[in-house]
């Protein structure tokens, strides 16, 4: 799979390709949305309007500024967060409708910003050994290799309690959330 | 930021699989959002897949009133080619888009779609050209490659035809990226292979174009890259082009297989090849290649 082969093939039209994106992509972006909004039918359709817009305009996405990934991921963080703000806005009713108004910039990225209290909190409560590779690998930006060297194992030991680790951050952020 | 892949990451060892029947309900609504490439023959995908890349380079297009190519503004240019791609149609029998052919000579058909176009909004032409470019597609299931036609004058094979439009599709959807400040990706390498081999085999025919008499010698050449190969090219009217097998070659010339099209296209003035062997008759070739291409 890769980001440049995907993106040519989606400005050329070929619509197999927006399906293999939707069969990669669509847990990830759909998982992104619920957790933000709480809303099943709007992280649904936010998920489709995620990808529908990106057939309309793939222009719009760089490969050489980021991955496909990442793109679709903020894509659909900001459209969560719009959803949000709407249904507040909605709910205070039209006597303070700026209320909720933030600037977008406050928001860029995926993340949430009290989701991102949470994750790190999540991750100083990882075990030792499984916290130690999660910031190496994340907050270092080393890779997996370049970890497994760090803390003296072999590889594939780090691959797996990366994601061990991988698995029990999202555990923690679900049993809180969801 | 470090954390956002670390949320992808975490995201992803937990999917929450959205409904089902998302994937179907997508397709449907991207189909109506933008066109996909029209189906057709497989010798005719690039054609149909530089359509569709130029229908997404309009649909992030803002600055529609700028002259992007030729004194053309977007609406002219996608009249110019939907009026050679009516060209193409009326000699594969296909439906003709716009005004009825009056004068088959591509400028002259231009100027005749350009005037009917004028009195139409931007979007209806665009929809027009797109008509007429999928109504094309369409015609070719049955139609025989090897075919000689003449639309406009130009005598080649309705395949090869075909390659021609994708061609300056291609270039045009270049041209209006570059006025739009997009990046516009490469075709992938099975639409952009035969695209190349056309502009391979018509190297000999530009510098007989330039006037140039180049002796019963022939070259090889290696383009490299997505879409590359590497062919044996008599320069020797009437000689048709091969895939190299070891002959021997006066000149060995070595391009990225996307660049060396922009200059057969005409658009590749800052593009170099790599020549081994006769220097002047690679510099004569290099000056004469852009000779077939035009607005």
């Amino acid at each position: 799979m890769d980001d440049h082969l995907f993106h040519r093939r989606v400005v050329s039209g070929d619509e197999s390709a927006l399906g293999e994106l939707y069969d990669r992509f669509s847990a990830l972006l759909y998982g992104l949305a619920l957790r933000v909004t709480r809303d099943r039918v709007a992280a649904e359709d936010i998920t489709q309007e995620v990808f529908a817009a990106f057939w309309e305009r793939p222009l719009g996405f760089d490969p050489a500024r980021g991955s496909l990934r990442t793109f679709l991921a903020t894509v659909a963080h900001r459209r969560s967060v719009d959803h949000v703000r709407s249904e507040e806005r909605r709910r205070v009713g039209a006597l303070a409708p700026r209320l909720f108004e933030r600037p977008h910039d406050l928001e860029e990225g995926v993340v949430a910003a009290d989701e991102i209290k949470r994750v790190r909190e999540a991750v100083a409560g990882l075990p030792d050994a499984l916290r130690q590779v999660v910031e190496l690998a994340y907050y270092g930006g080393r890779t997996y290799r370049e970890v497994a060297v760090e803390i003296g194992v072999p590889e594939g030991t780090a691959k797996s309690r990366i994601r061990l680790a991988l698995r029990r951050l999202a555990e923690t952020l679900n049993e809180e959330a969801l | 930021m470090s954390l956002d892949r670390l949320y992808l990451d975490l995201l992803d060892e937990a999917p929450v699989a959205p409904p089902s029947g998302g994937r179907a309900r997508l397709l449907a609504t991207a189909a109506a959002r933008r066109r996909p490439a029209a189906t057709c023959v497989a010798w005719a995908r690039p054609y149909a897949g530089r359509v569709a890349a130029m229908d997404a380079v309009f649909a992030s297009a803002t600055a529609w009133d700028v002259e992007i190519v030729e004194g053309w503004n977007l609406q002219e240019l996608l009249g110019h080619l939907m009026a050679k791609d009516g060209l193409v149609a009326a000699a594969v029998g296909a439906p003709v888009h716009g005004p009825p052919i009056t004068d088959d000579e591509p400028m002259a058909r231009t100027a005749a779609v350009h005037d009917h176009e004028r009195s139409r909004s931007l979007l209806e032409t665009r929809r027009s050209w797109r008509d007429q470019a999928d109504a094309l597609c369409h015609a070719l299931s049955g139609a025989d490659p090897a075919r000689m036609i003449t639309p406009g004058g130009l005598p080649l094979p309705v395949g090869d035809q075909l390659l021609g439009r994708a061609l300056e599709t291609w270039i045009h959807t270049h041209d209006t990226a570059v006025s739009e400040g997009l990046h516009l990706p490469k075709p992938t390498a099975e639409e952009l292979h035969p695209m190349a081999d056309l502009c391979a085999r018509l190297l000999p025919a530009t510098a007989l174009l330039s006037g140039l008499d180049l002796g019963d010698r022939s070259i090889r050449l290696t383009l490299t890259g997505d879409g590359g190969g590497d062919w044996h090219l008599p320069l020797a009217p009437g000689r048709p082009a091969s895939g190299y097998g070891g002959q021997q070659v006066a000149l060995t010339l070595r391009a990225d297989a996307a660049e060396y099209c922009f200059v057969l296209g005409g658009r590749g003035a800052g593009y170099t090849w790599e020549a081994e062997g006769d220097q002047a008759l690679a510099a004569d070739l290099r000056a004469a290649a852009p000779a077939l291409s035009g607005p």
